[in-house]
């Protein structure tokens, strides 16, 4: 077989070709560090999702190269072409795994696409290279030199990754920056080898439009990862702020407003109400309450409920977040929906801890409370947990006046059962009589509180006489009915040596994955 | 508050070598920029130079003046501050504090770093059992009981315990829960285990005298068993028939008696290393009580409720006691100023090892090298990034398995959800255990004589054994020697004749320091400094209700 000629390059040609090289391996690493980071902030499990990328990205180069026998004329042409797909591919790989997250069942196909074809590509430059310089130089120093530039090109990236492009382009406009280098290498290789090229217009004017795509990629890539992400909370995003603790993202869909923690949903206002009725008016129907404590609730809406009851002379609201309870006492879209509670003269707002806030309290001799309202996250972490605790109970059974009510949010009892009854639990032995109760809620399902007292005490049957869009007498009595599947389930109670509730927790979630897995 | 670091004798030492760690930071790109420049080293703690100045001698002068008080203290130390608060409890002020050290605390001191305080020896007290109902009053007085549950039980405020997760081991390049290192046990191994967990169940209740078999303080332990300290632990276990392969299970034994006593298997008494399971009782969900700076919050807060500085003398060596004449001569080290104190009752809550130097010559009934002390090293050091590892989370106390440390704890651990800053301070235990008084005065000599660059790269290596690469996330580094740490519980000395002699009155002396109790903890301190406090009361004609024998016969 004879291999048609390829003419070498002149020596300022061989120059920029090994000057590509720098480029490509350099881009190349970086498409790989891009994907492997994004899967492990989109899927969790760093280290399987960098293995995976890792193995997937070099069997591809390894088919690339194999596959670069069967190319055997026109190399000139295939180097650019090769350029232009891996720009293309590579440079929007970022962006298209966060759309890809947010539409496909699984964005592991995606994945592998990704790095097969980026993989492929970068596995037949090497090759190609090699051969449109081979008449130039001995073997064994054009070798020496690819390679070494090569290398060069992949340590280049690993130090640029980490410590210039994550931290100040973040991953959507790194992908968008580096596939423009690959557009300019093919753009240039265009142009030096135009008299080589089968077709050099079309190569050209393709690599520029494409450099110019991505150029305008990088300057609007900001946006563009603004948009990816309101894909994440499918409507759209009208704020999104990131305080010391948690980024706080609020969507809105005509009428649906809804508060995202980290991506998780707070509420939906479509459905709040229910939520907040149920949270708040069975504890407040039984007391008059003078004085309230409100643990968590920065969002004020439980505040508004409060506010119906007339009797209601002061209340203390803790949450840990300023830029919580400060976006819902400015924004005129969340203060519509709180009614501006936030800002009525008998709320006060304190930014901290509960546990460190309550403790200071008694131990400044603070006066007890008629009615104390606990709405804090889901307990999914050790510093969250220990405000499920039997210790915290203590704390909060110290501050409720003797005839006084409270209530714990106290997740799902039919997706995190064991949670839900570890609640009850360690309210019981932290000397605390309580109520569990659950009510449905479509945007989260099935969920549920527990009332407190200090002593044992009926079911509620009445309700002050306020309005309320949810709740009524026949309704409440309902709530406290669990059905045959959800009796309670044998747990501990939730210590702060041991934080089982944290377990119990994850077990449930980890179970119903599974099994939801199972039935799809 | 006198400051946490010696200003007498300023020690500080920058050190390179330390930071040379490399490109550790890479991989956390997008986090703040650590301050540049190699970690701050220092050695905190007591000044082994005035330890010494008593032994070496030559300080000599007038007498400036002379005081009458009813009772001297000598040593601020947790032994020291229960006996302030037993007489506080009285009503009684009519008393001084003499120490040697700028801060007090003795082994329960504690230091600052910019991030957060820190413990420099003794860092945690299990809540105590019910029947140490003195202990559960100072706690009480010290605003840490919130009150009772409705079984009459302390309830202690959650912000001083221990929160999950509590410990963890690091094995086999990976981290795992819990203190015991089961993973891959074989059946044998799972059996001997099991027996182990027997046998203590067994041994949790009370001797035909009617008191448990172990308790707090130990003396007051049923006399059933005392023949168990005239053995080893060691010598125990293989008594038990436990096999010498089940290494996990002696690993986790000798990891219990190096944790207390500073002290292996071999050295250690069987009784002391079955109290350390046993004093509070098995199965309970005792809390453990912590704070930042250790127990140093303890100390600190006794000194606070009994309002001590008007009586608290820092900074100033008892150079000399005429126990019958009721005479301690102090020498204030600031300016040299001597003053002689005449009492009618001498509490010695300092080392008992250094009592014979002030003493008469021959007036000491204790024979020379009776008690012997193991020596630690401590350092806590502040990192700019919390390490992680592979398995088990962060927990407060986390051990490695292979190691001579006994890893470290988080003195950060406790910060409530509102603390942002990143980063954390680890305090990185090591004690030096010797078999005989040779060996304790070689392992001595290792700690003391070594520089501050030396020890913070043993500090450093034993770190990266759990966490590779952490020295360039090390920003400051706080050093504690303790040449003479804890008295160590070797076969005979809990119920023989040398603790005896320890702690017999000398004239109007009463040696009252933890060392003469015979177990290095708190609780022992407590009764110890409380008890002799009590007995003071008592001869000056004070006695009033006893706090402290009400928990004998509980």
């Amino acid at each position: 077989m004879t291999l048609p000629i390829t003419r070498p390059p002149s020596p300022g040609g061989a120059r920029l070709l090994l000057a590509s090289v720098l480029v490509v391996a350099t881009c190349g690493l970086v498409y790989e560090l891009l994907s492997a980071t994004m899967t492990s902030y989109l899927l969790g499990d760093s280290i399987t999702q960098f293995s995976l990328v890792i193995g997937v990205y070099l069997s591809a180069m390894g088919l690339g190269s194999w596959l670069s026998k069967g190319i055997e004329r026109d190399l000139y042409d295939r180097f650019v072409v090769v350029q232009l797909v891996v720009a293309v591919v590579g440079g929007t790989s970022a962006l298209a795994l966060f759309f890809g997250y947010a539409h496909l069942a699984s964005v592991r196909p995606l994945l592998f696409a990704i790095l097969a074809i980026v993989g492929t590509m970068v596995g037949l430059e090497i090759p190609i290279l090699i051969r449109i310089l081979k008449d130039g130089d001995e073997l064994k120093d054009l070798v020496a030199r690819v390679l070494a530039f090569d290398y060069l090109g992949a340590l280049l990236a690993s130090l640029l990754f980490p410590l210039a492009l994550l931290p100040t382009l973040g991953l959507v406009r790194t992908g968008f920056l580096f596939g423009g280098f690959n557009a300019v290498v093919a753009a240039a290789c265009a142009i030096a080898f135009r008299d080589r090229l089968r077709r050099p217009r079309a190569l050209v004017v393709a690599s520029l439009t494409i450099a110019a795509a991505l150029a305008l990629g990088l300057a609007v890539g900001g946006r563009l990862e603004r948009i990816a992400e309101e894909e994440l909370f499918d409507a759209p995003l009208v704020r999104s702020e990131k305080s010391a603790y948690q980024r706080l993202s609020i969507t809105r869909d005509g009428d649906d407003v809804r508060l995202y923690i980290d991506g998780n949903l707070q509420f939906s206002s479509l459905d709040e109400h229910r939520y907040h009725e149920a949270l708040v008016h069975p504890a407040l129907g039984e007391a008059s309450p003078r004085r309230v404590l409100v643990l968590g609730g920065g969002d004020g809406l439980a505040l508004r409920e409060i506010l119906k009851h007339p009797e209601v002379a002061s209340i203390d609201l803790v949450d840990l977040d300023p830029l919580m309870t400060d976006l819902f006492t400015r924004d005129p879209l969340l203060r519509e929906l709180n009614g501006g509670s936030l800002a009525d003269p008998r709320v006060k707002v304190h930014n901290a801890d509960a546990m460190t806030w309550l403790e200071g309290h008694l131990r400044g001799g603070g006066a007890a409370y008629d009615a104390i309202l606990i709405d804090l996250p889901d307990p999914n972490n050790f510093s969250l947990g220990k405000l499920y605790s039997g210790p915290f109970y203590r704390l909060v059974g110290r501050a409720l006046a003797p005839g006084g009510s409270g209530v714990v949010q106290s997740t799902s009892p039919l997706l995190s059962p064991r949670a839900f009854w570890c609640v009850v639990a360690t309210l019981e032995a932290a000397g605390l009589h309580p109520r569990p109760y659950h009510t449905h809620v479509p945007t989260f399902g099935d969920w549920g509180f527990v009332l407190l007292s200090h002593d044992e005490r009926p079911t509620p049957s009445r309700l002050a006489d306020v309005e309320l869009r949810y709740l009524d007498e026949a309704t409440l009595a309902s709530l406290f009915i669990f059905p045959r599947d959800q009796q309670p389930a044998d747990v501990e109670p939730n210590r702060l040596g041991d934080q089982l509730l944290v377990h119990y927790y994850e077990e449930d979630l980890r179970a119903l994955n599974q099994s939801r897995r199972r039935v799809h | 508050m006198p400051t946490k670091r010696s200003r007498a004798f300023p020690r500080r030492a920058f050190l390179g070598s330390a930071a040379a760690s490399g490109l550790v930071g890479l991989a956390c790109g997008a986090g703040p920029a650590p301050p540049a420049g190699p970690p701050l080293i220092e050695l905190v703690g007591p000044d082994p130079a005035r330890g010494h100045l008593l032994r070496d001698g030559g300080l000599d002068g007038p007498i400036a003046r002379s005081e009458d008080h009813a009772i001297v203290i000598v040593g601020a130390g947790a032994a020291g501050l229960a006996a302030a608060w037993r007489l506080w409890r009285a009503g009684f002020d009519d008393y001084v504090v003499v120490e040697l050290e700028d801060a007090i605390g003795g082994t329960a001191r504690s230091g600052e770093l910019p991030r957060s305080p820190h413990p420099m020896g003794a860092h945690y007290l299990p809540a105590p059992h019910p029947e140490c109902r003195a202990l559960e009053a100072l706690l009480d007085d010290l605003g840490l009981v919130l009150g009772r549950d409705a079984a009459g039980r302390a309830e202690y405020l959650p912000s001083a315990q221990v929160c999950a997760p509590e410990d963890r081991h690091f094995r086999g390049h990976r981290w795992h829960e819990g203190l015991y290192p089961g993973e891959g046990e074989d059946a044998a191994e799972a059996e001997a285990h099991a027996r182990w967990r027997d046998h203590l169940a067994a041994l949790d209740r009370r001797g035909s005298d009617g008191r448990r078999l172990f308790r707090l303080p130990v003396a007051r332990s049923s006399a059933q068993l005392r023949g168990l300290d005239r053995i080893t632990m060691a010598e125990h276990l293989q008594n038990l028939g436990v096999d010498p392969g089940a290494w996990r299970l002696r690993w986790a034994i000798d990891y219990a008696c190096r944790d207390d006593y500073g002290c292996t298997i071999d050295q250690v008494s069987a009784f002391a290393g079955l109290h350390y399971h046993l004093a509070r009782g098995l199965d309970d969900h005792r809390p453990i009580l912590t704070w930042p700076g250790g127990n140093g919050h303890l100390v600190r807060s006794i000194a606070e409720r009994v309002d001590l500085a008007p009586r608290l003398r820092t900074g100033t060596a008892a150079l000399a006691i005429d126990p019958d004449a009721g005479e301690v001569i102090t020498h204030r080290l600031l300016d040299g100023e001597r003053r002689r104190l005449r009492a009618r009752a001498i509490l010695w809550a300092a080392p008992r090892f250094v009592l014979p130097r002030l003493l008469p010559p021959g007036r000491d009934p204790l024979p020379r090298g009776a008690l012997t002390y193991a020596p630690w090293l401590v350092a806590s050091v502040e990192v700019d990034r919390r390490p992680r590892g592979l398995g088990a989370p962060p927990a407060w106390d986390n051990v490695p398995i292979d190691h001579t440390s006994l890893g470290y704890v988080v003195a950060t651990h406790g910060e409530d959800r509102s603390e942002t800053r990143p980063g954390a301070v680890l305090t990185y235990y090591e004690p030096l255990p010797g078999a005989d008084a040779e060996a304790l005065a070689a392992r001595r000599r290792e700690l003391l004589e070594a520089d501050a660059a030396t020890l913070a790269a043993r500090v450093e290596a034993g770190l990266s054994v759990m966490h590779p690469g952490i020295g360039g996330a090390i920003r400051r580094m706080a050093i504690t020697r303790w040449g003479h740490a804890m008295i160590r519980p070797v076969p005979g000395l809990l119920f023989g004749d040398a603790l005896a002699l320890a702690r017999a009155p000398i004239g109007r002396l009463r040696p009252c320091a933890t060392d003469v109790a015979g177990l290095p903890l708190f609780e022992e301190a407590f009764y110890a400094g409380a008890g002799a406090a009590e007995a003071a009361l008592a001869e000056l004609g004070r006695a009033g209700q006893t706090l402290i024998a009400d928990d004998l016969e509980a």
